[in-house]
């Protein structure tokens, strides 16, 4: 850690040289033209569904041990030069937009808000900020009665953390918070619009620091210094935005990876004795055929929508109910973050579109305090809208037509700030099949959910909490617009089948060869964005799985293959 | 559209974006020259006037709403997510227009939205927003949530629109040129223009709302 802190920028990753094989004057993904192409009939190590955060590094990281892997990714692959546009409304394509049923008594919406669809996931267009869980959050049942606890400890995941910090790389003040700890890379400066919440929260006495973002200060291999254009949620076509798409999916191809895009998985095939998954059947968008890709081990990583639907869409004789789902288990505790976002309006120009979105936060109302009247917490963070984003805001507070337009003409003068709310796993809150299908004839997802009293407490509290901030920053008026960010559950970890659908190995109850890596593995969330903690968890995953510390069967690679692999 | 920034036009700075960022933006432009082709001849006038009360156009030039709406859903360029209560979001535009046109009919005796004046367009819309219409099609619909999705779209199609930048003063994409000027000091590029004025709008929308 002390490294770190006093060499900042200066060291860089161990065995990832993905920020040295992107090319400095073009975007698009190296070695996607010379990328190894399986057969469907060979049988790989591993068939990761999902190029995102989880597959991604999972990917990554076991290619480097000689595994052979395929990535079955639904969305294209991107060639950001052409494909990413500095435009709100010309990066429809970079979400999930396929239909989904949302019901419940709180429906969360889907798509851009949180759902990205191609290679390198929604971290394309993630805001960026990458804090990481607390201590607390890995025993929130212990500690606070709600919840339920992780069946490993945040000590488990601390030295993933910080690797993946570096890679990253994350830029931000030294963190207080949480277990302590230090940045790879300094802090971003901070923007007119940012720094006036600051202020005011400091009138406040809530303390906040600089990031922390997984946005290059500085350069980093190859890649160049954050422009401050603001188009974070758009794709970065600057390459300092850090997505799996230049942080592990180039050194991932480097080393014999696969990534099949365009190619939608219908179904994980399980042994006629159920004993094991055989590979996944998927189809091509250009041809429209189902196909299979065989594989000793695979790893579902379609995140907490298309993760659970696949896992029910794939029922067979021994799981009649859907694979890994014969304890009911499959699917439920999704959980959402509170994310309401308040606005104040200043006598001068700030201009919240410049800087990337993400700036200031503070952790200070994280933990649990009795005081408050409910569990667990929330944290603080800068935003800024652009305008389309900006206009939902305005429209929030029931503004349309002369108002709204009025509103919007004084764009250049609001800034805002943002929440995260920790909002608890409920077994209701849960992805089932709709029964409306896909062009495949796949039964699409349908997500319910609603809030317990916890939750509505919580989300008010914090509310007031950021009124609170911007009215001592000077602002002169004030816009509220409720909304939710982020997913996490839905195909939890845990000590048992009974309670959980994978063990603290990620490894599914149901099948040894069958491991879940993404969000949806999250028994809690905190109120950090989970990023980076879907990134370490596959870091520790693949750090067993090479080490064979989990017994996959034959999921081991044969050594012999290992060189085939790396020509 | 001339107003708060009077002399700034975001696309000056044009020549200054990428080439795919700027095909796209003015593809856009090009909008009001396209034929509709998911709405029917006959939701035309009801469309174009909804579009222009829930956005304040009431002369030319137009940002040309109606047509990117059109396009959006002739592409079938959706959300993501659909209300388990309401149905396909194409289904819902054309009940709505529909529904605007019964309303039309039963308060005003006139045969569509689109027939109406300014203020009795206004007085229907204020109820469509408050989830406030009620018989025919309005009772099989979540009136509220149809409102929702339909400004989505409307105001995704208006404020995606160049001339709706240059009213808002905001810098546009700014690739690969960036941003240099983050403020607290300085917070205009070189392209950008100052506001004409300071004042707070804000008890002038209130009123309005």
């Amino acid at each position: 850690m002390i490294s770190t802190n006093l060499f900042k920028g200066s060291r860089g990753p161990d065995a990832n040289d993905s920020r040295y094989l992107i090319a400095v004057d073009r975007r698009d993904l190296p070695g996607e033209a010379t990328m190894r192409h399986y057969e469907d009939v060979d049988e790989v190590d591993l068939c990761i569904v999902g190029a995102g955060a989880g597959g991604s590094v999972l990917a990554q990281r076991l290619a480097r041990h000689g595994w052979r892997i395929v990535i079955l990714e639904a969305g294209p692959f991107w060639h950001p030069d052409e494909d990413w546009v500095s435009d709100e409304a010309g990066s429809h394509e970079l979400y999930w937009t396929q239909k989904r049923i949302i019901g419940g008594a709180d429906p969360i919406e889907l798509g851009k808000n949180n759902s990205g669809r191609g290679v390198g996931g929604s971290m394309v267009h993630y805001a960026g900020y990458t804090p990481r869980f607390h201590p607390s959050d890995f025993e929130t049942r212990r500690r606070d009665g709600v919840g339920v606890d992780w069946p490993i400890s945040y000590a488990e995941l601390r030295d993933h953390y910080a690797r993946v910090e570096r890679e990253l790389p994350v830029a931000g003040q030294t963190w207080p918070w949480g277990d302590p700890h230090a940045y790879p890379f300094s802090p971003h400066p901070v923007s007119g619009a940012a720094s006036r919440i600051w202020k005011g929260a400091l009138a406040c006495g809530i303390e906040m620091r600089v990031g922390p973002v997984g946005i290059v200060n500085g350069t980093f291999g190859n890649r160049p210094h954050c422009i401050y254009r603001g188009f974070c949620l758009q794709g970065c076509k600057v390459n300092a935005k850090a997505s799996p798409y230049v942080t592990h999916l180039p050194d991932a191809l480097a080393h014999g990876v696969e990534v099949r895009a365009k190619s939608m998985a219908v179904r994980v095939e399980v042994d006629p004795s159920g004993q094991r998954a055989l590979g996944v059947s998927y189809i091509q968008e250009q041809h429209g055929v189902e196909r299979l890709q065989r594989a000793r081990a695979v790893a579902v990583c379609g995140y907490s929508i298309e993760s659970p639907r696949l896992l029910l869409n794939s029922a067979t004789a021994g799981f009649p109910h859907g694979l890994c789902n014969n304890d009911d288990q499959v699917g439920r505790y999704v959980m959402v973050q509170g994310a309401t976002q308040t606005a104040g309006r200043y006598p001068v120009e700030v201009r919240m579109y410049k800087a990337p979105p993400p700036e200031v936060s503070s952790e200070v109302f994280y933990e649990t305090d009795a005081t408050r009247g409910f569990a667990r917490g929330f944290s603080i963070q800068t935003v800024a809208p652009l305008p389309i984003g900006w206009a939902e805001h305005v429209l929030a507070e029931g503004h349309w037509g002369r108002a709204l337009r009025e509103y919007m003409r004084d764009y250049n003068h609001w800034a805002t700030v943002g929440v995260l709310n920790e909002l608890l796993p409920q077994p209701d809150n849960r992805v089932t099949l709709a029964d409306e299908c896909d062009q495949y004839a796949l039964p699409i997802a349908r997500f319910d959910y609603t809030l317990c009293d916890n939750d509505k407490a919580n989300m008010a509290f914090s509310a007031r909490v950021i009124r609170e901030i911007v009215q001592a920053s000077g602002a002169q008026d004030i816009l509220t617009i409720q909304r939710f960010a982020h997913l996490i559950g839905g195909c939890r970890m845990g000590t048992d089948p009974g309670n959980s659908v994978v063990s603290s190995d990620q490894q599914s109850w149901a099948l040894p060869n069958l491991f879940i890596c993404d969000g949806s593995v999250c028994p809690t969330q905190g109120s950090a964005n989970p990023a980076l903690t879907i990134m370490a968890l596959a870091s520790r995953l693949a750090e067993r799985l090479a080490a064979r510390e989990v017994d996959a069967g034959s999921a081991r690679p044969h050594v012999e293959l290992t060189s085939s692999a790396r020509s | 559209m001339v107003g708060r920034y009077p002399d700034y036009d975001v696309i000056d700075a044009a020549p200054m974006w990428d080439e795919a960022t700027r095909r796209a933006v003015e593809a856009r432009m090009r909008a009001e020259s396209c034929q509709l082709c998911f709405f029917a001849a006959e939701e035309a006038a009801t469309l174009r006037a909804f579009c222009d009360v829930v956005t304040a156009q009431d002369g030319e030039p137009r940002v040309p709403v109606a047509e990117l709406v059109d396009d959006k859903l002739a592409c079938g360029r959706l959300d993501g997510y659909q209300y388990a209560d309401m149905p396909d979001d194409r289904e819902t535009w054309h009940l709505v227009l529909c529904g605007l046109d019964e309303v039309a009919t039963r308060r005003y005796a006139r045969a569509s939205f689109g027939a109406l004046e300014d203020a009795a367009r206004e007085a229907i819309v204020t109820d469509f927003a408050r989830g406030a219409l009620t018989g025919g099609i309005w009772d099989t619909l979540n009136v509220k949530r149809a409102f929702s999705v339909c400004m989505r779209a409307v105001l995704a199609a208006f404020y995606s629109h160049p001339w709706a930048w240059n009213e808002i003063g905001f810098g546009g994409p700014a690739y690969p040129h960036g941003y240099m000027r983050l403020g607290p000091l300085a917070v205009r590029e070189p392209y950008e223009r100052r506001g004409a004025t300071d004042e707070d709008p804000v008890g002038f929308a209130r009123e309005e709302s």
